[in-house]
């Protein structure tokens, strides 16, 4: 006789009174068909266990995130995929992006200065609209401060930082959008731990606040080296 | 100096798209496990997070019940998602290939956390004897605790009204009887879904015991 029916042989696991009579004696001397009713039945067995545990809601944004920006093993960055490429040149975009619109805001200011009426002579000094503590990411230590000034339509964020350590390479300095999937360079601290960085106004709308400072090893990778040093959400 | 995955911010999604249509085929289930493994290997982060979706409540219970330490479990879920979308270009994608990889990178990171403890008990007292046999008789028990979660999520991706009737029959040890009262089915009716069910069930468990090691 050729093997039973698998349907029938889940019933005869479940219940072994159940089925045909033929089926049930071909099940008890076909090893392959013993074999197949024994299988179903230890899957029975498993079955009881608890509802799963899905992890923390914060979890998956972390996970993206980390995925997206670590993304930088030779093995992982298949130079010819679409999608890899295509996610890659805009964040390098970005901070070319960033570094214009830092001259640009530089540029603009001085014109402004320059030509402004007697009463708006006084410095920019602008309007803090938003300010953040800067701390490491692992512990509370504090790590300087960023603040946001607007002067005029200009958003400026001025990034005060310290104690970033003395790790090689240069620090860079992020916008993370609070939907923990978008983030954008907006320059460098060349001179130490002191930076300005001139920033559309919309970014900051569209909830890019969080001030992230980061140390990228000279390694041409435009992305995020993933190794933040200091952190803060501008509020 | 830290190294700290980011943007380290609440999730703004919950859930995920964990729809399956009402008279869907089981075929179907599984050409939509293979096409989404096909996007993950060809980058796609979309994919990443469909997977993620999925499967993550999985691997997140599985570290739990094996390190029982939340914390640990937590880290372990999003190393185990990182590594998949690293390491995807490694995954063959078929019906079981999915959550038999992701169980096999989890078995791998829960080993690595319980190196770290054992590195760290082995600091305050140098206990060396018996590690050997102790983590066989742990990974046993986490493999048994892996093919049970695989079955129940094997129950929650089946259409309804078979999930629901599988889950009366083996989580609830209704009677076919009992149950066909209940989903007002005929007899006849609930007991083929409680056999194709189980036969389902078995075929996740065999993909992931084949495909996991």
């Amino acid at each position: 006789m050729s093997h039973a029916d698998p349907e029938q042989l889940a019933g005869l696991a479940l219940d072994p009174t159940d089925g045909p009579a033929d089926v049930r004696e071909h099940a008890e001397t076909c090893p392959e068909c013993a074999g197949l009713v024994a299988a179903f039945t230890g899957v029975r067995r498993r079955a009881g266990a608890d509802a799963l545990v899905p992890p923390p809601a914060g979890l998956r944004a972390q996970v993206l995130a980390e995925a997206r920006t670590g993304d930088t093993s030779p093995l992982s960055r298949p130079v010819t995929t679409e999608p890899a490429s295509r996610r890659r040149v805009p964040l390098w975009l970005a901070g070319v992006a960033a570094a214009l619109a830092l001259l640009a805001g530089v540029g603009l200011g001085r014109i402004g200065t320059g030509t402004e009426t007697p009463e708006a002579v006084e410095p920019p000094a602008g309007t803090v609209v938003a300010a953040t503590a800067l701390t490491a990411l692992d512990s509370d230590a504090e790590r300087g401060e960023a603040s946001v000034v607007q002067t005029d339509d200009t958003f400026t964020i001025r990034v005060s930082a310290s104690e970033l350590g003395d790790e090689p390479g240069v620090h860079e300095v992020w916008l993370i959008n609070v939907d923990g999937k978008r983030m954008i360079s907006i320059g460098l601290l060349a001179s130490g731990d002191e930076g300005e960085f001139a920033v559309p106004m919309d970014l900051i709308d569209q909830g890019y606040r969080i001030v992230d400072i980061s140390v990228e090893p000279d390694d041409g990778d435009p992305t995020h080296s993933g190794v933040s040093l200091a952190r803060g959400e501008l509020a | 100096m830290t190294i700290i995955p980011f943007p380290a911010r609440a999730a703004r999604r919950y859930g995920g798209p964990v729809v399956t249509g009402a008279m869907s085929f089981e075929d179907e289930q599984d050409d939509g496990v293979l096409a989404l493994a096909a996007r993950l290997v060809a980058g796609d982060e979309t994919a990443l997070e469909e997977i993620y979706d999925r499967w993550s409540a999985l691997v997140h219970t599985y570290a739990l019940r094996a390190l029982h330490d939340p914390h640990d479990a937590e880290e372990v879920t999003q190393q185990v998602f990182v590594a998949a979308w690293r390491s995807r270009h490694t995954l063959t994608p078929s019906p079981a290939a999915l959550p038999a990889w992701l169980v096999g990178i989890a078995r791998h990171k829960v080993a690595d956390v319980r190196a770290a403890r054992a590195r760290d008990a082995d600091r305050l007292a140098a206990v060396v004897s018996l590690t050997g046999a102790r983590d066989d008789t742990l990974q046993a028990a986490d493999d048994e605790v892996a093919e049970r979660l695989v079955v129940r999520q094997a129950v929650e991706d089946l259409p309804d009204p078979r999930r629901t009737i599988v889950f009366l029959a083996f989580w609830e040890e209704r009677s076919h009887a009992e149950i066909a009262e209940k989903v007002g089915l005929p007899l006849g009716t609930v007991k083929s879904h409680v056999r194709r069910g189980l036969m389902k069930l078995h075929q996740q468990l065999e993909g992931v015991r084949h495909e996991s090691r």
